[in-house]
């Protein structure tokens, strides 16, 4: 299990951070233990939902919970198996600082054989006074797609084609 | 002429007298970050949001992430109420909570908003979102707001 995550953190931390809507974002995930995941998120100013004071918009602390409570989700998974979140309920607690970073911690507080219910929180400077605070629950879906030997597979057949391509490009 | 106060009070005014939520939609800075717009029809708002590849939360399906998605609602949901009452700055959300129905596929994102209460406090909107039919939600929303 402690080579599986030694393994894994690496994964997950590169699929978290430099892929889609992560990556937009840029935040850095500081943590990544069983069922317990912490990230950083610098402030920027494109993600700015009130422009009279400069403060970041909700839907980024929704983001970055609802990154924080899957990938906390992920951890408890130990067989090819997805986690899609079910639902996630945010509440606000008082408005975030502009101008400086947000952190964000989740925890998985139960585990069972179908449902992961996670909790979650925002602060800046007292972890104990949170920006906000979410529960999230998510499905645990078993899918062959998953698996390593898959990914791998796939990424090689996605290279050949590209290689493909590239060889006929000049006839074209 | 330059307080940025009086430029988005001079803006929301001009969107609803001119009917165009779009107007408030970019006075977000966060709208252009995911890629959402507003357009009236049939007198209500509809809401959409552009397929682009920094929206992407799960990139072997491909999947639009949930928390763009619940981001998308609950800034549609601000806007629907900016829009439609007398509110004169962005609304404080107290909460906010999204039921996840179907995948979010990788195309355009649609949503609506109905304003369900609006008292002298406390505003209760609820927000939609579909991609091929507005009978199949991907997700549905509902937020409330504390209006000052």
């Amino acid at each position: 299990m402690n080579l599986k995550l030694a393994l894994f953190k690496p994964m997950l931390k590169l699929a978290m951070e430099r892929t889609g809507h992560g990556a937009a974002l840029g935040f850095e995930i500081t943590r990544i233990g069983f069922g317990e995941v912490d990230l950083v998120f610098p402030y920027k100013a494109e993600t700015v939902g009130n422009p009279l004071t400069g403060v970041v918009h909700g839907g980024v602390i929704v983001s970055l919970l609802d990154t924080c409570c899957g990938s906390a989700a992920i951890t408890m998974l130990n067989s090819s198996a997805v986690t899609p979140t079910m639902d996630l309920r945010l509440d606000y607690m008082h408005a975030a600082k502009p101008f400086e970073p947000i952190y964000v911690s989740a925890k998985v507080y139960k585990n069972t054989s179908n449902v992961i219910f996670c909790r979650g929180s925002a602060w800046q400077d007292d972890p104990d006074n949170p920006i906000a605070h979410c529960i999230a629950n998510f499905i645990r879906v078993e899918t062959s797609s998953v698996s390593l030997g898959a990914i791998v597979k796939r990424r090689v057949g996605r290279l050949m084609r590209r290689k493909n391509q590239q060889g006929s490009g000049p006839d074209e | 002429m330059n307080n940025p106060k009086v430029q988005f009070d001079k803006t929301l005014i001009e969107a609803r007298q001119s009917n165009q939520p779009q107007l408030i939609v970019d006075l977000i800075p966060y709208s252009s970050f995911i890629g959402a717009n507003a357009q009236i029809d049939h007198d209500d708002i509809v809401y959409w949001l552009d397929r682009r590849s920094s929206n992407i939360g799960n990139p072997s399906l491909p999947a639009i992430h949930g928390g763009v998605i619940g981001g998308f609602l609950e800034l549609c949901a601000s806007i629907e109420l900016m829009f439609h009452s007398e509110v004169i700055q962005p609304p404080k959300v107290i909460d906010f909570s999204v039921d996840y129905l179907r995948p979010g596929r990788y195309k355009t994102i649609y949503a609506s908003c109905e304003v369900l209460r609006q008292g002298k406090k406390l505003v209760n909107v609820s927000a939609s979102a579909w991609q091929d039919d507005s009978g199949l939600p991907i997700a549905t929303a509902r937020c409330h707001f504390l209006l000052q």
